[in-house]
């Protein structure tokens, strides 16, 4: 996100480039197992590390004495400990490492979804396997990368491939359901999430917290991303957009069913009528897809054959026989892999143990379930061809018909007349239907007493057509359409609806990689999300929509580069000004508006159209914001990288030329260093005695009494860590320098 | 009556009053003066509330510090000396105004109204001096830069006042004991931009 690349004003999305394969690089580093590295650079750090077993205690001791406040440090030695910190097992870290992208992120996030709804027997059949939610669990986590590129054409007919396609998977009794059991709304438990996540990070993985990208340049924090991607899938379905809504719905019986052909008709007419089907504003237009799940112990291939055969007949080409073990896997067994695990959480699975998992598993216990190589393997061949040979297939031909029927009706000039008529018309017969007191909206297909428009209304199909066309990241058709009928629903008051396609309008131009007209559009967006700011937050108080169009302005307009980080850096002030986020989103939000400004990089012989200081000031607020959160570890993340920023603005000598900003920055610099002390001290569980001395020699720092201090400092955690052992050597070989340069 | 009158002055003061903080930076970043005060128009009494804390007085020199950032570009972009509004730091509504001379010292007005939604809210409370304080908004408001920190009144006050500092700092820098780079410590220049500040702001 804030890579050098960033800088230019346009960036084709992370996909196109030939360096990012997104599956090869994570399937290593998805299964905690095998320990890799995230990053080459620090690759032989990381690995002394992980040879150490309680990383992130001896990483945090090993930075102690590279992080004092004196004035004189410089960004060449402030960022040696944020190497040594780098990527420790956070469960977000192996995930997203450098060469992943916040775009990537956001355009994943909008990915298809797709319902799914199994027979009792087939939930039975995975349930003993050891997933307790059925066969929608199973399959879920795979969902969310899609092996292999997957081609997608747009509406002019020019191909593309995708390497980081992903589908969600829901369950189909769930949708337009809220999540019951928690009262609190979104916000809050983002909140949650997020403090719990801190308390976490803070005991177990000390200072994993923040990663750098190989040049040096400020990564997001996992952080960061945790909470853009709790923003990002947080709400359930709305009847605004139809991100939610499902495009296809998976139906599957398992071979053990007495009855396959009754039942698979059964749950068909579960989808269309009765209790579990959807609500009304979903669309019912959307693909069925068959799955027969076989049993590989216990039945008869041929038998399953033969039924996959007449429901082939029966249902066209729309089915797979997915073939499955039966019996449960343990880590004992010869090909057993774990399940990897599920991306996107909502906040309230995170708060509900389903996040549970992760922390065990860096305890070394497994709370997962496992898995049998040749499962994996044929579930993912199964979404494979799910997605590629129907889902998208289903969804180009859509937009397709959809463009052709509805779409050019109204850019025809006989649509431009009825859109219009029917506004004067709406205009005419203002008093009769004010008497009336019948729906009030102009065109009579929004319901404004449930608000919604019916599914089959031209503007819920044009809004699902340009939802689609996002979802197969033709942005350019999406904004187009986004952007014929955003006016519609201010004329219709149908102020969520108005908010959401406002903000898809903005949001797929900023995707869009050939907009190249950067800077006269950039005031046309701003003014969109404006509009759809003032619409959610207004009109519908609905702040977590409003939080989210704000944030994922501030994450687009910051990849943008260029003037855009100025109006990134504006609208995440506007978060805060707001009052969207909790506590600790304040203080991610400071950090993200000096990351805003910090991308921001000068040019030109003259070195001018930095933000230099902008984001150090900001960054420095953050530390002070951390430190008062009683996060000293963060808070000196935050102080290192200001002082990162400030290097190149400040005299040699990398003093303040004011005078209170420079008491203040060393106050700070200090207090920082003291809670940090203290705090490792108790984690450490060390003798309380050895932090006096610690302290006084944090006073008396310039006497360069180093190496004393340094021994001081080690010697409680060596006794303690002493048992785990615990190797000094890179650290060792590792200080001197920077000792050297203390001196200097 | 006169007691009456005073009491929604008293209110009103606090209600419009600017408070501002100038600098003047060396072309080395070193501030050599610094100076803070408040309105003295529509009542007010050249006493500078800032909005931050006692304690956060330091805010002030960051904002005048990152609006450099504005400025290094500015100063290629705008051909005259005063450059007006160049930046704002939204969180606590502050308004850097910035003036170049051609040494390279750079003076920086920073600008901030009070707290407003508060304090009318407060003073709205007060019943008894509800017509009176309505009274004397109007005044207060029309006589005042305070209202808007960048409507075109105002860069004209600021530009009368950046003048007039102009003109005293160069008589100080022509001082023989003056070095180029010192900081000014002459109380004849710090009464004189105060008297500017009066005057205009």
């Amino acid at each position: 996100m804030t890579s050098p690349g960033d800088a230019a004003p346009v960036k084709p999305p992370p996909s196109f480039s030939p360096g990012v394969a997104r599956v090869a690089s994570t399937s290593p580093s998805r299964y905690p197992g095998e320990q890799e590295p995230p990053q080459s650079l620090d690759a032989d750090l990381a690995e002394a590390r992980s040879v150490t077993s309680p990383g992130p205690l001896s990483s945090t001791i090993a930075d102690l004495p590279l992080r004092p406040g004196s004035t004189h440090s410089r960004s060449g030695r402030s960022s040696t400990p944020q190497l040594a910190r780098s990527s420790v097992g956070s469960p977000l870290d192996g995930r997203f490492d450098g060469s992943e992208d916040i775009r990537s992120l956001i355009i994943r996030s909008f990915s298809p979804t797709i319902a799914v709804h199994a027979s009792e027997d087939t939930d039975d059949l995975v349930r003993n396997k050891g997933f307790k939610g059925g066969f929608w669990e199973l399959i879920r986590p795979f969902g969310e990368t899609v092996p292999g590129k997957v081609v997608i054409r747009d509406s002019i007919g020019s191909s593309r491939a995708w390497e980081d396609y992903g589908v969600r998977f829901v369950d189909f009794k769930g949708i337009g359901r809220a999540p019951t059991g928690r009262d609190s709304g979104p916000l809050a438990q983002m909140e949650e999430v997020l403090s719990k996540h801190l308390d976490s990070s803070e005991g177990l993985l000390g200072a994993s917290v923040r990663t750098r990208d190989v040049l040096g340049y400020p990564a997001t924090t996992p952080l960061c991303k945790l909470f853009l991607q709790q923003l990002l899938c947080s709400g359930p379905a709305a009847p605004h957009e139809t991100f939610g809504h499902p495009v296809a719905n998976v139906i599957a019986i398992s071979s053990r069913n007495p009855a396959p052909l009754e039942t698979l008709r059964q749950l068909y007419a579960d989808t269309t009528t009765g209790n579990k089907q959807p609500p009304e504003w979903v669309n019912q237009e959307y693909l069925r897809y068959y799955v027969l799940v076989h049993d590989e112990e216990r039945d008869d291939i041929t038998e399953s054959t033969k039924l996959y055969d007449q429901m082939k007949r029966h249902f066209g080409l729309h089915c797979h026989l997915l073939r499955l073990r039966s019996s449960q896997c343990v880590v004992t067994d010869d090909d057993s892999m774990q399940v990897p695990q599920c991306e996107w959480l909502s906040p309230s699975e995170h708060l509900s143990g389903v996040g549970e998992a992760e922390a065990l598993v860096d305890l070394g216990t497994d709370g997962t379930p496992y898995l049998f190589d040749s499962d994996a393997t044929s579930i993912r061949a199964f979404i494979r061809e799910l997605v590629v040979q129907s889902v998208i297939p289903f969804m180009e031909n859509k937009v397709a018909v959809w463009n052709d029927q509805v779409a050019s009706r109204r850019r025809g000039i006989s649509g431009r007349f009825m859109s219009m008529s029917r506004r004067w018309a709406g205009f005419g017969s203002s008093s009769r239907t004010s008497i009336a007191g019948s729906s009030g909206g102009n065109s009579g297909n929004y319901d404004s007493v449930q608000h919604f428009y019916g599914p089959d209304s031209p503007e819920a199909v044009l809004r699902k057509m340009a939802d689609f066309a996002f979802m197969l990241r033709d942005w350019k058709l999406s904004t187009s359409t986004y952007e014929m009928i955003r006016s519609d629903f201010g004329n219709d008051k149908a102020w969520k609806y108005h908010a959401g396609a406002h903000e898809m309008c903005a949001v797929s131009m900023l995707l869009n990689p050939l907009a190249t007209s950067a800077k006269i559009k950039l005031d046309s967006v701003d003014q969109l999300f404006e509009t759809a700011c003032y619409s959610y937050l207004t009109r519908c108080s609905d702040a977590p929509h409003a939080l989210r169009c704000l944030s994922l302005a501030v994450e687009l307009l910051k990849s943008r580069g260029g003037s855009a980080t100025e109006s990134a850096a504006k609208w995440a002030m506007r978060v805060m000004d707001f009052g969207l986020v909790g506590s600790v989103g304040q203080i991610l939000y400071t950090e993200r508006v000096a990351a805003c400004y910090a991308c921001k990089t000068p040019h030109g012989a003259a070195k001018w159209g930095g933000r230099r200081r902008k984001a150090g000031m900001w960054s420095i607020l953050a530390a002070d914001q951390w430190l008062k959160a009683g996060k000293p570890t963060l808070a000196s993340a935050c102080l290192e990288e200001a002082e990162r920023l400030y290097a190149d603005v400040l005299q040699a000598d990398g003093a303040f030329p004011m005078p209170e900003m420079q008491s203040f920055v060393d106050n700070l610099r200090h207090a920082v260093r003291v809670e940090y002390l203290e705090a490792r001290g108790f984690d450490a569980k060390g003798p309380p005695a050895p932090e006096d001395p610690v302290g006084t020699e944090e006073t008396s720092e310039k006497l360069d009494k180093r190496n004393h201090r340094r021994s001081l400092i080690g010697l409680p955690m060596q006794l303690d860590a002493g048992t785990l052992n615990m190797t000094p050597g890179p650290r060792d070989t590792e200080n001197p320098p920077s000792d050297d340069f203390e001196r200097a | 009556m006169a007691l009456s009158l005073r009491n929604p002055t008293l209110i009103n003061r606090d209600q419009h009053k600017m408070s501002y903080y100038f600098t003047i930076l060396s072309p080395t970043d070193t501030p050599l003066f610094n100076i803070a005060f408040g309105t003295s128009k529509g009542g007010g009494d050249g006493i500078a509330r800032f909005r931050f804390p006692e304690t956060a007085q330091y805010m002030n020199q960051f904002i005048i510090h990152s609006s450099l950032d504005i400025l290094e570009e500015a100063q290629w972009t705008n051909g005259s000396m005063y450059l007006k509004h160049i930046d704002t730091y939204p969180p606590a509504a502050a308004y850097i105004t910035a003036f170049l001379t051609p040494s390279g010292a750079r003076f920086l007005l920073l600008h901030q109204p009070p707290h407003l939604p508060s304090s009318t809210g407060s003073s709205g409370l007060g019943a008894s001096s509800l017509l009176g304080s309505a009274g004397s908004t109007t005044r207060a408001s029309s006589s005042s830069i305070a209202a808007n920190p960048t409507s075109p009144q105002t860069e004209e006050a600021v530009r009368q006042f950046m003048n007039e500092v102009y003109e005293n700092y160069v008589k100080t820098a022509m001082n023989p004991f003056y070095k180029q780079g010192m900081e000014i410590k002459s109380p004849v220049f710090r009464t004189r931009v105060t008297a500017a500040g009066k005057k205009w702001l």
